[in-house]
């Protein structure tokens, strides 16, 4: 059980705190509701982008992670396509240089030139390193357009395409701090040695002078209903033929989320998910396989992928994955398969929650999604699911027309 | 946006405090149990550690092939039901081969301890090897391998190894396509039985500590003895290459990988507490001399970092980053001419005590909670130290001079000495 005090100050900015008394350290998470999906589709990667800015210092403390590093601490970020993530942990008695570093910047941050230039080299020089110099690194980069074709979903957090990164300017990093780095946009959660009444006298004490900012409101597009099919056929210098599928979900605030991160477990969990078991052990026609639903805050996927072994063709992989799949659409999964997969989920869960960093993350995340709570109630959602919900859920989702399909070739002689 | 917000707070001293060696017990056949109590979830880490690694191996992917088809089928259970079994009491479980030690760690929820162990006994003692499961994991690591080869920073780490232990050595032999084919049940045995044994084990439990957890690991583990005596003989020969600079062409990359470093010292060696701290200095944090210059400074890179690493017969020093091709040489020169800098300049006051910093909250990190406990004891253990290793390297983070690092870059960052390798 987490127990969390939860406060709201006067700029809206919401703050969560839960005490651990086991941990000598405490987490600090900022989570900011920004991410790739408030970008024009000409501007991508700008959220990201930002994300580096952020650790260049601002008029009042230029060196940002040398007074971290002094208080004994250690600090990273993240950007996805819904939010910018940015978290701390340190010695509990430090806990105020964390208030102090995170407050100024939040209030203002310095716009340096050189600090963009530099930055935006850096990105383009993480775009190469993580996605356009890996073998199937670019496969995300050509699915998402597929898959969405109004949403912003369909570009990656990094970009859409290196070019926008470098045409990123001063006046559109500045546009976009004031209109989505804000109290009222924003949630600061604290997890481990601290008490509710230190964390959140704590956050009046250095937040509670921001002022509220007018946050641009969200006009993201929904994505229009997929009615057919879609493939797409590609080659690259790879050594083996990749088989990519991706099915629309609903929010991940939907009840079939749960169901259908059960659906996923039943395909490919651990070493003996179905996939793995039919398709690569049996069948011998994947070197490896894996399916999981994403935990988007818009209407998201299921997506699946799987690299293929020596010389098998790779419309004949793809029928063997619908064959499973259809399989699963028309019986109902064994009450002892049911059990594993909620076995493993309340396992899976009770690990997550021993890390404070993953607890003060987690709590963000439900507060944003609207429900704190379900950091606790979860498990008990999942102990609902029945084996007829997933059969129905696989019948409601995992339907050819709603399906987008990309064969990742192999452009060499095997 | 004019306000006035609170002064700059006071920072305390970081204090990691000491950590306790973990109680050590005997199971009845002498196979040493370390139990770290700690956490306060109802879950449990136990890592079966093997003396196993690949220096123990006489081809190429024994060790690891002889570990990754542990869980293949056993005496009493086939893969299918080990896997099922496992799954279904939402058991996680790594095998692992590293340079020296192989071995499973298993993370499970305590209550159900009792079939965990039994399976664990199973899988470390009573393999199969069953052929047609070897034949298509082999075909699968060969995918893997190919994809694998791909990548620049795969091979330019491949060479590294081979440049500094040499090819006739497990630490820096090269996998090669053939190698896959070589691999058959009757050899893997052979390294099973000579290598998988009760006085090549070690235990080491953390988490909440199941009360019956030393009577049912005698059970499974306690009983056995080693059917025969393996007379071991190396012919295993750590020869670094004469050639110290090697690029391996990657058509079509766009950046380039580069390592560059040397054979050193290991944690058994005094030195090696300062050597950390150098490391720190030069590539070891975000803040260091390496990312400052080479990725805040000139953008050159995502990451550049630097490590120091200890392995029982040997140790290195590495630097790797990714790099544009057209920028490959400007940041290898300003690589060495960061090295050069520790060489000559002492480390001002300043930037020693943002390390001395950054490191005692490191070893706060390092020792928060059962599963950090456990790692941080066994990789003391495994190079016959105890926890008092961490007394002694934060005793020396808090006192090392600046005139000791330079004489440290000095000794162990001799340029005339560095293996350098690109691949792109």
């Amino acid at each position: 059980m987490i127990d969390y005090s939860r406060y709201t100050l006067d700029n809206g900015l919401k703050v969560l705190v839960h005490e651990d008394r086991s941990t000598p350290l405490v987490a600090m998470n900022i989570l900011y509701y920004v991410g790739s999906k408030d970008e024009g589709p000409g501007s991508t990667g700008l959220a990201h982008l930002f994300e580096h800015l952020m650790f260049g210092g601002t008029a009042r403390i230029p060196d940002f992670d040398r007074h971290l590093l002094l208080a004994g601490g250690e600090n990273n970020a993240f950007t996805n396509t819904d939010i910018t993530d940015y978290y701390i942990t340190l010695p509990s008695e430090n806990i105020e240089t964390a208030f102090w570093l995170e407050s100024d910047r939040m209030n203002l941050l310095d716009f340096s030139q050189r600090n963009l230039d530099i930055q935006k080299n850096v990105v383009i020089e993480e775009f190469y390193q993580r996605y356009l110099n890996q073998p199937y690194g670019d496969a995300m980069l050509l699915l998402r357009p597929l898959v969405y074709k109004i949403h912003p979903y369909r570009w990656p957090a990094i970009g859409m395409d290196i070019s926008h990164i470098r045409n990123a300017d001063q006046e559109k990093v500045m546009g976009f701090f004031f209109s989505h780095y804000a109290p009222n946009n924003s949630i600061l959660t604290l997890t481990g040695n601290i008490t509710c009444g230190r964390g959140i006298s704590l956050a009046e004490k250095w937040f509670g002078k921001i002022e509220k900012r007018a946050v641009r409101p969200k006009t993201v597009p929904s994505e229009p209903v997929q009615t057919e099919a879609r493939m797409l056929t590609v080659e690259r210098e790879v050594p083996a033929d990749a088989l990519y599928m991706a099915w629309h979900t609903g929010p991940r605030t939907s009840d079939d989320f749960y169901t259908l991160d059960l659906l996923t477990d039943i395909l490919s969990g651990g070493e003996s998910g179905r996939l793995h078991t039919k398709l690569v052990r049996q069948k011998k026609l994947f070197s490896e396989i894996n399916a999981y639903v994403t935990s988007d805050v818009d209407p998201g996927l299921i997506i699946l992928h799987g690299k293929l072994m020596k010389d098998v063709d790779i419309r004949h992989a793809e029928e063997s994955v619908n064959k499973v799949i259809d399989t699963l659409k028309r019986s109902c999964p064994p009450p002892l398969e049911m059990e594993k997969v909620r076995n493993r989920y309340e396992s899976s869960n009770v690990f997550a929650n021993t890390n404070i960093l993953n607890k003060a993350m987690n709590l963000a995340f439900y507060e944003l999604i609207g429900n704190p709570d379900l950091i606790n109630d979860e498990v008990d959602i999942y102990k609902k699911i029945d084996s007829m919900m997933v059969t129905e859920a696989a019948r409601k989702y995992l339907d050819p027309s709603n399906c987008s399909i990309l064969y990742y070739k192999s452009a060499r002689r095997k | 946006m004019n306000i006035i917000f609170p002064p700059k707070p006071q920072v305390v001293p970081v204090n990691p405090g000491k950590i306790r060696n973990p109680a050590r017990v005997l199971l009845n056949n002498g196979t040493p149990v370390y139990m770290i109590e700690a956490g306060t979830e109802d879950i449990m880490r136990i890592d079966f550690t093997f003396d196993a690694g690949e220096a123990q191996e006489y081809l190429p992917l024994l060790a690891s092939t002889t570990n990754m088809m542990l869980t293949e089928g056993s005496r009493n259970y086939s893969s299918q039901e080990l896997n099922k079994i496992l799954d279904f009491h939402g058991a996680f479980y790594n095998l692992y081969a590293e340079k020296d030690r192989a071995g499973l760690i298993i993370f499970f929820i305590t209550r159900h301890i009792e079939k965990i162990l039994e399976l664990a006994g199973e899988i470390v003692f009573r393999p199969l090897f069953p052929g047609t499961e070897l034949k298509a994991l082999m075909k699968k690591r060969l995918r893997w391998y190919l994809v694998n080869r791909e990548k620049v920073n795969n091979l330019a780490m491949e060479h590294f190894f081979k440049s500094i232990f040499g090819n006739h050595h497990p630490y820096g032999r090269q996998i090669v396509p053939e190698d896959f084919e070589n691999m058959n049940p009757p050899l893997l045995k052979d390294f099973h039985a000579a290598n998988y044994t009760p006085e090549k084990l070690a235990i080491i439990i953390s988490g909440k500590i199941h009360g019956r957890t030393l009577d049912l690991l005698n059970g499974h583990f306690g009983e056995n003895f080693a059917s025969d005596v393996y007379i071991e003989e190396s012919h295993n020969l750590l020869k670094a290459s004469e050639n110290r600079r090697t690029h391996i062409k990657k058509p079509g990359a766009v950046q380039t990988a580069v390592r560059i470093g040397c054979p050193a010292i290991n944690k058994c060696h005094p030195d090696y507490p300062g050597l950390k701290i150098l490391n720190v200095i030069l590539g070891g944090y975000f803040n260091s001399r390496l990312m400052k210059n080479i990725r805040e400074d000139k953008g050159l890179t995502y990451g550049i970092h630097s490590m120091v690493s200890s392995l029982i017969l040997s140790g290195f020093n590495i630097i790797s980053t990714e790099v544009s091709k057209k920028s490959t040489q400007k940041a290898i020169d300003e690589i060495y001419s960061e090295i050069r800098r520790l060489q000559s300049e002492p480390v001002e006051k300043e930037e020693l005590t943002i390390v001395r910093n950054y490191m005692l909250g490191e070893m706060v990190r390092m020792f928060d909670g059962p599963f950090a406990l456990a790692e941080s004891f066994r990789s003391a253990w495994e190079f016959g130290l105890d926890t008092s290793y961490y007394d002694t390297l934060i005793k020396k983070i808090r006192t090392i001079t600046p005139d000791e690092i330079t004489a440290l870059a000095g000794t162990y960052y001799n340029i005339e000495k560095l293996h350098e390798i690109t691949a792109g």
